[in-house]
């Protein structure tokens, strides 16, 4: 049983016996070794809004913030029946999305085919989606993780316990993300003297720099989002059938009295994608400690070449079955005395249009990305 | 000041007048003597008189007398010669005082033995090549780890002996993996040889009476392990006297009593160990890791009965624990748990009975038992766990020593050995959400026939030739899976499963061991010797980490998992100077290891019943030289060894797209470190303190660097293409130690001793492990040290005689 302990539980002890060992970063990591592969993130799922499929070259930097998408290629989903789905090329490039209306459902099969314009196919295992159980309940608690110290933000918060009953069918596999959306009043902030540049929706630096900050108002409402950074999945191996309780799934942290609108999404996953996701957690986020397994990418797990089997493919055919959970936690409550919120103070003066100003702006527009939206979140209710 | 100054002007002016040759004129007090040599009485010309740490120009005449004079007050004098361990004392001078002075010959001093290569120690005796035998005085020099004096640890600062890094689990003996290492402690095996996941070992120094390290020549009547033998041997206790001894340090208390209970008959041991470290968590721990506990102990005791001059018996028996618990958070895999507790240990049990027929015969018979047993337990949860492993090892050895001639020695025996091991049971009997899962027990036995033969067939030249026939089986009740053929063994491929009755034959697997050592003296001190070694492993441990966990499993060989065979060959030098002061050899060695095991990528060992879906088996290769010069007498002792050396590793299965391992081409093991260059010094200058200091250097170990990095939901992961390829940084670090014997300098029967120790003096951060992290700016390498500053520590010893 190697490995049936989270590697971490040793390194705490060690650290804790051991004050005096340290992790440095390493800030002139040189690679040895720079290869590009081709990389196929395909998503089917019983959510219309989730099924996708993303053609990449992997980047053969680690500190590389893009990867190279792949374009023009031909991709489709076949079922068990032989329906065959195409998923063409949308925005942004390299992304595959299906004919609107497209849906997976609970118990179909499915199978990737992917050609790129090189020629190279590729093709994947036959895939069952699987049910997902409801999310029944959720529970917050205060919490100080007495590790950072009292003015570090990540000392106070609400952990987030999850409980739910698994399926009486053994090889059950889940994964859980969440999001919280927070409504912001200020949309951009402009820094070393900057100003807002309403035609290039950006900030412009003077020639000059100097210290001031000019915060510039959002023109409507706007959210900004943030997501689990954390990888979190879990196997009914040896809970099987059993209502699963106190699952940790997040943690809020206690930076206001407001509520906190947090959203959950509970997936039913494949066992190649739980194989998959469980290698990425010992890759990244349980290492470092002393008993680390071996660090190596889980090439072509359901996804292979066909026109050169030796290819070394990155990526997983991922059919899920989503169930979604909305909670509006309450962080004024429960509170011991003597903990107080660390609210953000954001720096600079508001930019406001002089009083009788003409064609003067000082309201910029909510910029849709993955970190922000101006379309109202689902069951907000504030 | 006010002293000082005085005595810094009449020292001027002292070598003035000694230089000039007038110190006869002069009327300050004199210190006269004669220098003679401590054995054989005979005058020392030329010898050195320094006073208070400056030369002063006098040395002995022919007759060896000497004539200095200092004026009136207190001198430190030192008498020093070549070649032999200096005088010194300090004098209070109020009249003409005599000092006469014994010197020791260095070659003639007993050893101070810190490390020996058993080949020139038992020069004549024995052609034996990579052994090394440590005596616990010796490994008490060197300097510790918060003063615990530790058997692993110092067994590094060896050539050819090395581990993954600081903290790490077992040792890597001239390329072995760590489960191919046979320690016994009483002819008793140790499976997990460390407490607290591998930062101290589990022998307690105080019971210990030496160790015998064997990396290349391991004679016939070990087996079971493909590549070295760790021999310690438990002190026999005093017939006569009673003797007790113990220290205080930070991280546990000892103590150890040899009491006689009839005289020259009977006699017990008992020594113990204790950990005292929950303390520093009550009150120096952050609050989150307040409620940690970890602590360990260790008892030893030995019955040594000798009824008459004909027999000996003796019982033995060694017990070790550890107990850790840990709050929240960290939980087994797929449980949820608040928080877990476990604990681990041996406990072993040995009796000999040696009887001697005649001078040229003996016969020795021993039975021995070692259970190492695990739980982790989660008790106070819904989702109680409660897991437990072990392995209940049981041995029957008779053996023979026959000396026919002075020249000609055997040795030969036969010996049986009994494996049980549970490989996991969790929640047998427990209410628990938490189901119950039980690995199938399994049952073995290793059988083997042995003789090793020492001939001298001529004074230059001594043969020893070995033969070792192990045979093994592994027995029912059980049951195997049957795979369709041609198809790599999955869960989708089980064809049927075949189950076998109680006590039937499940695998069997067998073969000769051939061990030979042969030595040829080249000249007087020079000798030259060669070795080839079989030795075949049934037993291994699964683990994929870095360094094996306390609860890694440990497997017997079945129909899937076949048995490792190494062979071994070495060639050496030996060669000894100034009659035997200085020692200096050179080995060199190869070794081809086949059916090692690794597994595919993300395996899944965790209560895996179908363990063989997880493996790969391969061959595994290791070479070097080792080069070591030792001074072992003398008021400065120690060592310098470079060693060169590599280990790697190939593995690919039949089915190469998942059973490969770097597309099945050769790669550098985890603990593949190709330069190594250690030195010890030791010096002596009175009996009432010595100093010392270690100093480590080694080739980074390898790890594994990512080619690039790719996008999956959002999120951005390394791609890790190559098993390792890159080192991480060099490793070097010096240690320093003080040792103050006796300080009181009375003779009495109570005797204290400090030792003083820094680890990591120049506090050099090196580097365990390289791994990446994925944060907001991205991925992020991160570099893990262990012991990264220098640590300081105070121990208290004392011995009761």
């Amino acid at each position: 049983m190697p490995q049936l302990y989270k590697s971490s539980l040793f390194y705490t002890i060690l650290v804790g016996l051991i004050a005096w060992a340290c992790v440095n970063p390493i800030t002139d990591f040189v690679q040895v070794d720079s290869t590009s592969f081709t990389t196929i993130e395909a998503d089917i799922s019983d959510d219309a809004a989730l099924s996708k499929v993303r053609l990449t070259s992997s980047s053969n930097r680690l500190t590389s913030q893009f990867s190279l998408p792949i374009s023009k290629a031909t991709v489709s989903v076949t079922d068990q029946n032989g329906v065959k789905t195409t998923f063409t090329e949308g925005i942004p490039t390299g992304t595959y999305y299906p004919s609107a209306g497209f849906k997976g459902a609970v118990g179909s099969s499915y199978k990737l085919a992917v050609k790129l314009l090189t020629g190279q196919t590729y093709e994947s295992a036959v895939e069952t989606m699987k049910a997902v159980p409801e999310i029944e309940n959720l529970i917050t608690r205060f919490e100080t993780l007495e590790q950072y110290p009292k003015v570090d933000v990540r000392r106070a918060g609400f952990s987030v316990y999850l409980d739910f009953k698994d399926f009486q069918s053994e090889g059950d596999f889940y994964l859980w993300n969440w999001k919280h959306f927070e409504k912001i009043r200020l949309c951009a902030t402009c820094t070393d003297g900057g100003r807002y540049d309403f035609k290039k929706l950006d900030c412009v630096q003077p020639r000059f720099p100097t210290d001031a900050i000019l915060n510039y108002m959002c023109d409507g409402n706007c959210w900004d989002i943030s997501t689990n950074n954390d990888l979190n999945v879990f196997s009914d191996v040896l809970t099987n059938g059993q209502r699963v309780v106190g699952r940790q799934v997040a943690r809020i942290p206690f930076d206001n009295w407001t509520p906190y609108y947090f959203r959950l999404e509970q997936r039913s996953i494949t066992r190649s994608a739980f194989d998959f996701y469980q290698s990425l957690i010992s890759q990244i986020q349980s290492s470092g400690s002393l008993f680390d397994v071996p660090a190596e990418t889980r090439f072509s797990l359901n996804i292979k070449s066909l026109t050169n089997p030796a290819e070394k493919v990155i990526g997983i055919f991922n059919v899920f079955s989503v169930r979604k959970k909305i909670f509006i936690v309450d962080r004024s409550k429960n509170i011991p005395i003597g903990e107080l919120p660390i609210i953000p103070i954001i720096p600079g003066e508001t930019y406001a249009c002089p009083p009788g100003s003409v064609g003067c702006q000082d309201k910029v527009p909510c910029i849709e990305s993955n970190t922000r939206t101006k379309i109202t979140p689902e069951g907000w209710v504030f | 000041m006010i002293k000082l100054l005085p005595r810094v002007f009449c020292l001027g002016l002292l070598f003035v007048l000694s230089y000039q040759s007038i110190a006869q004129t002069t009327s300050l007090p004199a210190i006269f003597g004669k220098v003679i040599d401590a054995s054989t009485g005979e005058p020392l010309k030329g010898a050195d008189i320094s006073v208070d740490f400056k030369k002063s120009g006098v040395t002995t005449d022919t007759s060896g007398n000497y004539k200095v004079h200092v004026p009136y007050g207190e001198w430190v004098i030192k008498v020093s010669y070549v070649g032999y361990n200096p005088y010194r004392t300090k004098i209070y001078i109020k009249a003409n005082t005599e000092l006469n002075v014994q010197l020791n010959n260095v070659t003639k001093q007993l050893e101070e033995v810190i490390v020996s290569s058993a080949a020139t120690k038992r020069d004549i005796q024995t052609p034996s090549l990579g052994v090394t035998v440590l005596s616990l005085k010796g490994i008490k020099k060197l300097p510790t780890m918060m003063g615990e004096v530790d058997v692993i640890r110092s067994l590094q600062s060896l050539p050819g002996v090395s581990s993954v890094g600081e903290g790490a689990n077992g040792l890597n003996i001239r390329g072995s993996n760590v489960d191919q290492n046979l320690i016994y402690i009483d002819d008793t095996p140790i499976f997990n040889p460390t407490h607290m996941f591998g930062l101290f070992s589990v022998f307690a120094s105080d019971a210990i009476r030496d160790l015998e390290l064997y990396k290349g020549g391991v004679p016939s009547r070990f087996g079971g392990r493909a590549a070295s033998v760790l021999d310690i041997k438990m002190i026999e206790p005093n017939t006569d006297k009673f003797k007790m001894q113990g220290g205080i340090g930070l991280i546990s208390n000892r103590v150890m009593a040899e009491i006689p209970i009839i005289k020259e008959k009977l006699s017990v041991l008992v020594a113990g160990r204790l950990s005292v470290n929950d303390f520093m968590f009550k009150w120096f721990a952050p609050d989150y890791l307040k409620n940690l506990r970890a602590n360990f102990s260790d008892v030893a005791t030995k019955i040594y009965y000798r009824p008459n001059t004909k027999n000996t018996i003796s019982l033995s028996s060694y017990l070790s624990h550890d107990y850790y618990r840990v709050d929240s958070l960290f939980s087994i895999e797929n449980v949820v748990a608040k928080q877990t507790s476990f604990n681990y240990g041996h406990t072993n049990f040995a009796a000999h009975w040696n009887h001697y027929f005649s001078p040229k015969l003996n016969m020795m018979v021993s039975g021995s038992l070692t259970d190492y047993s695990t739980k982790t337990f989660a008790p106070d949860s819904v989702n109680t766990i409660d897991l437990k492993s072990s392995i209940l090892y049981r041995n029957l050895t008779t053996s023979f020593d026959y000396q026919p001639k002075e020249n000609h020695k055997m040795n030969f025996g036969i010996t049986a050995t009994r494996y049980d091991i549970n490989p996991g049971t969790l929640n047998e009997g427990v209410i628990s959400r938490v189901s119950t899962v039980k690995i199938p027990d399994e049952q073995s036995y290793e059988l083997a026939l042995f003789a090793d033969d020492e001939w001298t067939l001529s004074p230059k030249f001594t043969l020893q030739a070995g033969l070792r026939y192990s045979h093994y089986y592994r027995m029912g009740a059980g049951s195997e899976n049957v795979y369709a053929p041609g198809q790599m063994p999955s869960l989708n491929t089980v064809l049927r499963k075949n189950t076998y009755a109680d006590g039937e034959v499940m695998a069997s697997y067998g073969g000769f061991e051939p061990r030979v050592t042969m030595k040829y003296s080249l000249a007087e001190n020079t000798t030259m010797k060669f070795g080839y070694n079989r030795q075949q492993q049934f037993f291994q441990l699964l683990s994929n980490n870095t360094t094996p966990l306390p609860t890694s499993r440990w497997k017997t060989a079945d129909n899937f998992i076949k048995p490792q065979q190494s062979d071994f060959f070495s060639l050496g030098l030996f060669k000894t100077f100034n009659e035997n002061v200085f020692e200096a050899s050179l080995e060199t060695y190869y070794r081809d290891v086949a059916n090692t095991l690794d597994f595919v990528s993300g395996a899944n060992l965790q209560l895996n019943p179908n363990i063989e879906t997880q493996l790969i088996s391969g061959k595994s290769k290791a070479y070097g030289m080792e080069l070591m010069v030792q001074k072992k007498k003398g008021e400065v002792s120690g060592w310098v060894s470079y060693t060169y050396a590599r280990a790697f590793n190939q593995m690919i299965g039949e089915f190469p797209e998942v059973q490969a391992i770097n597309g099945g081409e050769w790669f550098a093991t985890n603990y593949d470190k190709p330069h190594t260059l250690n030195m010890m010094l030791n010096i002596q200058p009175t009996t009432h303190h010595s100093f010392s200091f270690t100093f480590a250097y080694n080739t980074g170990r390898p790890f594994s660097s990512p080619s690039g990095s790719y996008e999956i939901g959002g999120k951005k992961f390394p791609v890790f293409a190559e098993r390792n390829n890159d080192r991480v940084r060099d490793y070097h670090r010096l240690d320093f130690s003080w040792t103050i014997n006796n300080p009181s300098m009375k003779k009495q029967r109570w005797e204290g001793s400090w030792v003083f120790t820094i680890y990591n003096l120049y506090g050099r951060q090196n580097p365990y492990s390289v791994f990446f992290k994925s944060t907001k700016a991205g991925l992020r390498a991160y570099e893990l040290s262990v012991f990264a500053s220098p640590f300081i520590s105070l121990t208290y010893n004392f011995k009761f005689l």
